[in-house]
């Protein structure tokens, strides 16, 4: 039998507090594609950490972790043996594209001084010249310049490259990549999984790629570990997990990744696993779902035409509605002034939006997906009157809110209500609950406010008992659940969500989906979703607009957009967010 | 990079003129005759007239402030009313005492601060961390006159190895002056050095919690090597940001320092004229200290944009 490249032994890991791995044990042999999935929490980066000896000094490990050729247990290895085992035998890729690189040294400097430190090459200039050869080699457009250019003149996936260079420079055995394309657009994530894959197969490199993102392992890995509560609960060949899965958490896990298959109630399915060291009083209660008459949502017969801009052709009208649409915006641009200019030069014109103009019927759900810089970001605040126009005009349920004061838009306001992608960073840590999702009422005397602050609460799913709580006491699943209450409790009639349920684990986004679902039946609200995720958009929108570089590319009914897409740009952006069936077909053998 | 610098200095001359407006206003707006002032209370009111028409104060106010200005430019400071000699070449002597000690004090509190700062923060988690961690923390309280009696009483008065105060040209004698300047530079400087060891310690902490820190550590770099390596660069863009804000105060400091080692300097300066009520001087000296200040941040700024690529672009 060989020997495997890494083998990880019965692995530890504790803080103080609790236990944090609870003794994994797995091999990888050489040129072996591994994936590690499991949610936030479940031990994946720890685990990776653990392999470089880089955990946190307040964390201790025990068990062993060997590398094939290295004598030592890397546990218990002194520090200079890992100093000289990190970055040749074994390297590591990290999430974050925009921090992982000094933001002061050229990203050449950067990629030299890996052989440099190790002296694998033999001089500076050597060292130099083998950096520009390797930013060749992850496919970086003009590498001799790249090489001179700082991390912040790059893009995130020009950045994450850098940092593949970085770790591939002194042919590692073993590359940790820990979710190394979270933070890219999907078009991005695509090439940059497809460039990993090729460079560990090329040159035999055993890799552990870290992901809470299925459809990644998919797209590299051979063999997938699924981490749980600090526990691998099962592992094997992806095909057969993907479409067999055994363990219960990993079949729920799956189920709930899947946006395109829903129960008989036309939910998605959701994820009932028992949750650990949460207080008992924020456990969801039961949603009681209206079914009387008076609830029963009159879906509006409108229904949008499939449409793509046309090059050279004049802008178009997206989902024009007949009669009084909900929102309606015209001829919108905007544009920014970059910073920068002042004294003597003048700042160059960015243009966020151009000539957009779209209808949402009342009653519609609306979903609009772009890629980070598409501009859905600036659309959504102008929606919101977060933002004005420097063209064009927007009404929201008839009124006109380009150019309004702030005191013409109190009513506004109460209509239109927006849930933001950060749960930690949307809800003020100094205010109690009850405070945050009561803010929005005026003249409501306190008694009433309180009343209707708990039946909200209730109608999210949370039990009065979280009123007096801070938001640093709740899960992300839960913070997102108070910011639902907290827009719906003035009875809004447009209700817009930007990026809502992306920084939620997969098991609770299925949650918060369903949630948003029913509340929008419930309420009968107009809905907004901007995402960058056309899954999430197809599930829960019925029309879609595909949004790039400033302008709607393409509109129409959800399902037909993504079974036909009619712009070159969203066919691109379909293919690389593909549906678990896909996925299956995909890797099956 | 060369458009940034261009800017920068644009801001500054900018800068330097809204100074010397303000200047001039808040010398005009108070309250009394300045031809009186330079005559005394006893003077009569056509020796008073007279004065101000020498004086050139029955100009309107925009005319006088473009004679001084301009005159300012070329270096001429006009003529002192108490000892009706040209304002000049005193302010330039003592503006040189000056700019010696903060700049000799801006320097010994780097060199305490920096390592200083960076010991604390490295041995964060350990006794000796903590307890120089107290010990800078004790610097911040102490102002700098009284850091600046007790090394008189310490070293001048007990041990008798340095004078107790006084100056003496460097071009004179420069082993006199470096005894003359070392107490009250450790004076002025002890307390922004204790200061700016907590901003650097903290400034390094953040540093070594960063991603790219944890990069360099992946490379196989050492903990101390990819803190020097990458960290302190990175962490000086704080500190420097602290260092320019502090340099205001450190004028201020000069000015009672200089009382307390009797320096000429350009605080003993200020604190003369004002006590003679000499007033064109104090207005020449305020602007001089006002564009002490600005320069020095510009030079800050510089700095900034040498240490970070990040605005060196004009956008």
């Amino acid at each position: 039998m060989t020997v495997p490249t890494l083998s990880v032994n019965d692995l530890r890991v504790a803080s103080p507090f609790a236990d944090l791995l609870h003794g994994i044990s797995f091999d990888i042999s050489a040129g072996e594609r591994v994936g590690l999935i499991g949610e936030s929490g479940s031990g994946k980066s720890l685990t990776a950490t653990s392999v470089m000896g880089l955990l946190p000094e307040t964390l201790t490990a025990t068990g062993t972790i060997r590398l094939n050729g290295v004598d030592a247990d890397l546990l218990t290895a002194p520090e200079r043996r890992l100093n000289q085992l990190r970055g040749t035998t074994m390297a590591m890729v990290f999430q974050e594209p925009m921090t992982a690189l000094n933001p002061l040294m050229r990203v050449g400097t950067q990629v030299a001084e890996i052989m440099t430190v190790h002296h694998t090459e033999t001089g500076r200039r050597q060292a130099r010249q083998r950096a520009v050869e390797l930013l060749a080699l992850v496919k970086l457009p003009n590498p001799a310049e790249a090489a001179l250019a700082f991390p912040h003149q790059l893009s995130g996936g020009q950045r994450q490259r850098v940092m593949l260079a970085m770790a591939m420079a002194n042919d590692p055995l073993l590359l940790l990549c820990d979710e190394p394309t979270t933070a890219l657009d999907v078009t991005v994530q695509a090439e940059v999984l497809k460039l990993i894959g090729n460079l560990v197969t090329e040159r035999g490199t055993a890799l552990l790629l870290i992901t809470h993102d299925i459809a990644v392992v998919a797209e590299v890995c051979q063999r997938v570990l699924v981490m749980y509560r600090g526990e691998i609960v099962e592992d094997g060949p992806v095909g057969r997990v993907l479409t067999a899965p055994q363990h219960p958490y990993t079949q729920k896990l799956i189920a709930a990744s899947d946006l395109s298959s829903v129960d008989d109630r036309g939910r998605l399915h959701t994820m009932s696993m028992p949750v650990v060291g949460r207080p008992p009083a924020a456990v969801s209660a039961p949603r009681q779902i209206h079914t009387d008459a008076a609830a029963a949502v009159i879906r509006p017969p409108h229904r949008a035409v499939h449409q793509r801009l046309e090059p050279g052709d004049p802008p178009v009208i997206f989902n024009e509605v007949t009669g009084a649409p909900a929102i309606s915006v015209r001829d919108l641009s905007r544009q920014y002034r970059r910073r920068g200019g002042g004294l003597f030069a003048t700042a160059p014109i960015v243009h966020g939006l151009r000539d957009v103009s779209f209808d949402v019927a009342e009653g519609q759900r609306f979903g609009i997906v772009g890629e980070s810089g598409s501009g859905k970001s600036t659309l959504m605040r102008i929606l919101c009157a977060l933002d004005q126009p420097t063209t064009g005009t927007v009404d929201v349920l008839g009124q006109p809110i380009a150019g309004a004061s702030e005191r013409h838009l109190r009513d506004f306001r109460s209509q239109v209500q927006i849930v933001f992608q950060d749960p930690m960073g949307s809800l003020d840590p100094r205010m109690k609950v009850r405070d945050i999702v009561a803010e929005p009422l005026r003249n409501v005397n306190r008694a009433e406010a309180l009343a209707r602050v708990e039946a909200q609460l209730n109608a999210v799913g949370l039990d009065a008992d979280v009123m007096n709580r801070h938001p640093h006491q709740f899960s992300g699943g839960q913070r997102q659940r108070i910011s639902i209450a907290r827009a719906l409790i003035t009875r809004p009639r447009v209700l817009v969500a930007d990026e809502a349920v992306s920084a939620l684990d997969v098991s609770v986004r299925a949650q918060v989906l369903n949630l948003l679902a029913d509340l929008v039946d419930e309420y009968q609200l107009t809905l907004v979703f901007v995402s960058h995720d056309l899954g999430v958009i197809r599930h829960l929108c019925d029309t879609v607009a595909v949004i790039s570089d400033g302008r709607i590319v393409e509109c129409g009914p959800t399902a037909d957009v993504y079974d036909s897409p009619l712009h070159p740009y969203t066919r691109q952006l379909v293919s690389a967010t593909p549906s678990m069936h896909e996925l299956a077909r995909r890797v099956a053998p | 990079m060369v458009l940034v610098v261009l800017r920068r200095i644009g801001v500054f001359a900018t800068t330097v003129v809204v100074a010397s407006i303000v200047t001039f206003l808040m010398l005009s707006i108070l309250p009394g005759n300045a031809a009186r002032i330079a005559l005394g209370v006893q003077a009569s009111e056509a020796d008073v007239a007279a004065q101000a028409t020498l004086m050139g104060l029955d100009r309107p106010a925009i005319v006088r402030y473009l004679d001084w200005f301009g005159h300012v430019l070329i270096g001429d400071f006009g003529t002192s009313t108490v000892s009706r000699q040209p304002i000049g070449p005193e302010i330039t002597d003592a503006l040189g005492i000056t700019v010696i000690l903060v700049l000799t004090s801006v320097v010994l509190a780097l060199l305490f601060a920096i390592p200083f700062g960076i010991l604390t923060a490295v041995r964060q988690r350990k006794p000796d961390g903590a307890i120089l961690s107290g010990i800078s923390q004790i610097g911040v309280a102490v102002p700098g006159f009284l850091a600046g009696m007790l090394l008189v009483t310490v070293f001048a008065v007990t041990l008798r190895w340095l004078p107790a105060g006084g100056w003496v040209d460097p071009g004179e004698d420069f082993g006199g002056f470096l005894e003359h300047l070392i107490l009250p530079a450790i004076a002025l400087g002890s307390v922004q050095g204790a200061v700016l060891s907590r901003y650097v310690r903290s400034s390094v902490l953040e540093v070594m919690r960063e991603d790219f820190i944890r990069t360099a550590r992946a490379k196989g770099l050492g903990a101390g090597r990819a803190l020097f390596r990458h960290g302190l660069r990175n962490a000086a863009v704080p500190v420097m940001t602290v260092l320019g804000l502090q340099i205001a105060t450190l004028l201020v400091g000069a000015v009672v320092i200089e009382r307390v080692f009797s320096i000429p300097g350009l605080g003993s300066l200020l604190l003369d004229k004002v006590a003679l009520r000499d007033l064109p001087a104090v207005q020449g000296i305020v602007l001089v200290l006002v564009v002490f200040v600005l320069a020095l941040n510009f030079l800050v700024d510089l700095a900034f944009t040498v240490i970070d690529p990040r605005l060196r672009s004009a956008t």
